[in-house]
């Protein structure tokens, strides 16, 4: 980037002073599928919608919750393909600071880190930025940590969140249901009902996706199996 | 004639109670001829983790410019002081980073814990770490010591105690190499304080 | 295959060898056999690096007004390993000849003790003294016959003779000087600074010794070489005497008393850093040890 003439930022401001480039981006993550994250006492957990555009798709090959570090898991609204480039670059990076240091990174630092590329992609010439919101969820030293990172590179620390399509109606939801003293158990629970509110059709184990972390640090993605008795204690 | 004893050094630590002690000498020689008989090689990185640098002085000093420089960076970014096997790590990776052009160093670090439990270890000259329980040496007296805390060292001291052993294996150490001694310093670190003391000893 | 030097002994000894029996070879300067070697040279000067303990060493003598000073410290090196403090390197050759020693420890004790053999059959053959400069050429004739093969020596003969104080440089490369003002070792150069900048020839007796005692810590201080006990003798009229044997050690804080230790700027700008840095904590106490005193 940035040794051709042509290679301009292609994130300008506007004359009333928006980047309205990022403004689309936010747009394009609006139109995503829904993803939610609860932070509970003793853990957190991130959900997903995982809507797929014909019956015909292999459901199993679609993974919308990844790892970033074996205590680290990350969630996106938006395009798939953007986020697969960030979820490359986070691990990369929590790699670098397992091997400078010989300990896991921080999620505080993961973050930091994923945004700062997110911000770069707003500035930098001959790219743009990056179509997804994030949902990072992590249990670290200082115990279980929710964050959302747009693509402007800002990023917050929440108590729950949600992103993409319905964000409104689930916040409210959130907002209802949210208690300071809510268990990792409570939280799946809350996060599929949040999920049910905006979902259209029948909600099952292999239509969303539940990723959680608990005191282990050890992030889990559900089976679709496992998502399933838990549909089954909401009902 | 190596490079790593133009200088001259000693440099030892040892685990206590709940407490450390660091310490080397002061002496500063260009091969046999004293120089300097104030030199520091052992450096607070924070409150509760110190480094001591044996080898060649220039590097000494460069490489504590760059490790203090490499800790407040993270010290910022992070909001909390490094751990110490954190910050052996660091060392580690930084001198490895050079090793086909090595710094001339053997560092020792010594800290407390989160939980104030005592670390020490070694390394050489291109990051291999050594972990050890009792105590490290390190320097161009690095075969006296070894004898004399060989010999002194007792599990579980308390910082007084601590501070006695370490000085005597130091100050017994450096009459026996040409190349350091010229008096001491100490420093013991304990959860709640640090007690610093500059020996005397024999000046020749 | 042996050296035959008896051409250099003086007449007296040769022709007490005419009695073999009665004299045996103690009295014709010893001969060493060589190594059945190719490379000769080769061989000594890797046998010399072997045989060399006391390789760091500072050793002076001196001329003045009332006689001779003899001093020197006591440490033997192997490398930078200390292997003694307590060499005697001030060698006492007679009542009134002092050799000192740097160099090979071997060769100078063997070949002064040597010395000492021929100096007293040079005193029973004439019924006189030998002269400081007749017995420095004993040596340096004995050591220039031995040139090349590996000897390591570096003494001066001092002492007093009839025509009054004496004092020779004699080395194993087979140099002899005669002079006023000598330091051999490592730390001589050391030794030389304090010993130029205080030396007069009218110096009184006590002065004297404390200039060379002087000289003598001032190079264990510089010199990683040097160091133990600083051992100054002094030869007058009535042959040599032992003045001083201080530990160097000692003698620092003698010259130097302890003050307060200022802690480094450095250190002082570390301390400061945050986060919790406290200076308060940091006590800056001097330790005293106890130095056994010779």
């Amino acid at each position: 980037m940035g040794d051709s003439q042509y290679s301009f930022s292609l994130t300008t401001f506007s004359p009333s002073g928006k980047l309205v480039q990022i403004e689309y981006a936010l747009m394009a993550v609006a139109a995503g599928q829904t993803s939610l994250g609860i932070k509970a006492s003793n853990g957190v957990v991130i959900a997903t919608e995982k809507k797929l555009p014909s019956i015909l798709v292999d459901e199993t090959s679609v993974r919308k919750i990844q790892l970033i570090t074996p205590n680290i898991g990350v969630v996106y609204s938006g395009m798939g393909p953007d986020s697969r480039v960030l979820v490359r670059k986070s691990r990369k990076q929590a790699q670098q600071y397992y091997r400078l240091y010989k300990e896991h990174i921080p999620v505080s630092q993961l973050v930091r880190e994923t945004a700062a590329v997110m911000q770069e992609f707003t500035q930098s010439g001959g790219v743009r930025p990056f179509g997804v919101s994030l949902l990072i969820a992590g249990f670290d030293d200082d115990g279980p940590h929710l964050y959302q990172v747009d693509p402007s590179g800002s990023y917050f620390s929440w108590k729950a969140s949600a992103i993409g399509k319905n964000v409104s109606n689930a916040e409210t939801f959130l907002e209802k249901r949210y208690t300071d003293d809510m268990e990792l158990e409570d939280a799946v629970h809350t996060a599929i009902l949040t999920l049910k509110e905006g979902f259209e059709g029948q909600i099952s184990g292999k239509n969303i996706e539940i990723g959680i972390v608990g005191p282990d640090r050890k992030f889990k993605v559900l089976t679709p199996a496992e998502v399933d008795d838990y549909l089954a204690e909401v009902e | 004639m190596s490079i790593f004893t133009y200088n001259g050094s000693a440099l030892v630590a040892m685990v206590g109670k709940e407490c450390f002690a660091i310490a080397s000498d002061r002496r500063l020689g260009v091969q046999f001829q004293t120089i300097a008989t104030d030199f520091q090689r052992i450096f607070k990185v924070h409150d509760k983790l110190y480094i001591g640098l044996s080898g060649l002085a220039s590097d000494v000093q460069t490489l504590q410019q760059r490790l203090q420089f490499r800790h407040k960076l993270y010290q910022l970014r992070e909001e909390r002081d490094m751990r110490p096997e954190t910050f052996a790590h660091l060392v580690s990776a930084m001198l490895y980073e050079k090793r086909f052009g090595p710094y001339f160093c053997q560092p020792v670090i010594g800290g407390l814990d989160r939980d104030d439990k005592p670390f020490i270890c070694t390394m050489d000259s291109i990051g291999a770490i050594e972990h050890s329980k009792d105590f490290v040496v390190s320097g161009t007296a690095s075969e006296s010591l070894y004898g004399a805390c060989e010999s002194m060292f007792k599990p579980e001291m308390d910082p007084e105690e601590l501070f006695e052993t370490i000085s005597q294996a130091l100050l017994a150490s450096v009459d026996r190499d040409c190349l350091s001694g010229w008096g001491g310093i100490v420093y013991v670190v304990t959860p709640d304080q640090v007690i610093t003391r500059t020996l005397k000893g024999r000046m020749d | 295959m042996g050296l035959d030097f008896s051409g250099l002994e003086p007449p007296t000894i040769r022709a007490s060898s005419s009695f073999p029996n009665l004299q045996p070879n103690i009295l014709s300067s010893p001969s060493f056999e060589l190594p059945s070697v190719k490379d000769l040279d080769g061989f000594e000067k890797a046998a010399v690096e072997m045989v060399k303990p006391v390789h760091g060493t500072t050793t002076l003598a001196f001329l003045f007004k009332h006689g001779v000073i003899v001093a020197a410290d006591s440490r033997a090196s192997m490398g930078q390993y200390i292997s003694s403090q307590s060499v005697k390197k001030v060698l006492e050759i007679n009542r009134y000849l002092l050799g000192t020693m740097a160099g090979g420890a071997a060769d100078c004790q063997f070949w002064q003790r040597n010395l000492g053999t021929r100096c007293r059959l040079h005193e029973l053959a004439n019924k006189r003294r030998i002269s400081v400069a007749g017995a420095s050429k004993l040596l340096a004739n004995t050591l220039y016959s031995y040139r090349g093969m590996g000897l390591s020596m570096g003494t001066m003969i001092a002492g007093w003779d009839e025509t009054g104080p004496g004092l020779f440089y004699v080395d194993s490369e087979g140099g002899r000087i005669k002079g006023r003002l000598f330091s051999v070792g490592s730390g001589s150069t050391y030794a030389y600074g304090i010993l130029d900048s205080g030396y007069h020839f009218h110096m009184s007796v006590d002065e004297a010794v404390d200039l060379g005692r002087h000289a003598i810590y001032h190079a264990t201080f510089r010199d990683g070489a040097s160091g133990g006990v600083a051992s100054v003798y002094y030869v007058g009229p009535e042959g040599w005497k032992k003045i001083a044997g201080d530990d160097v050690s000692e003698l620092h804080y003698k010259y130097y008393p302890v003050s307060q230790p200022v802690v480094e700027q450095e250190m002082v700008e570390i301390l400061g850093y945050p986060p919790t840095g406290n200076l308060g904590d940091c006590s800056s106490i001097p330790i005293y040890r106890n130095v056994a005193s010779s």
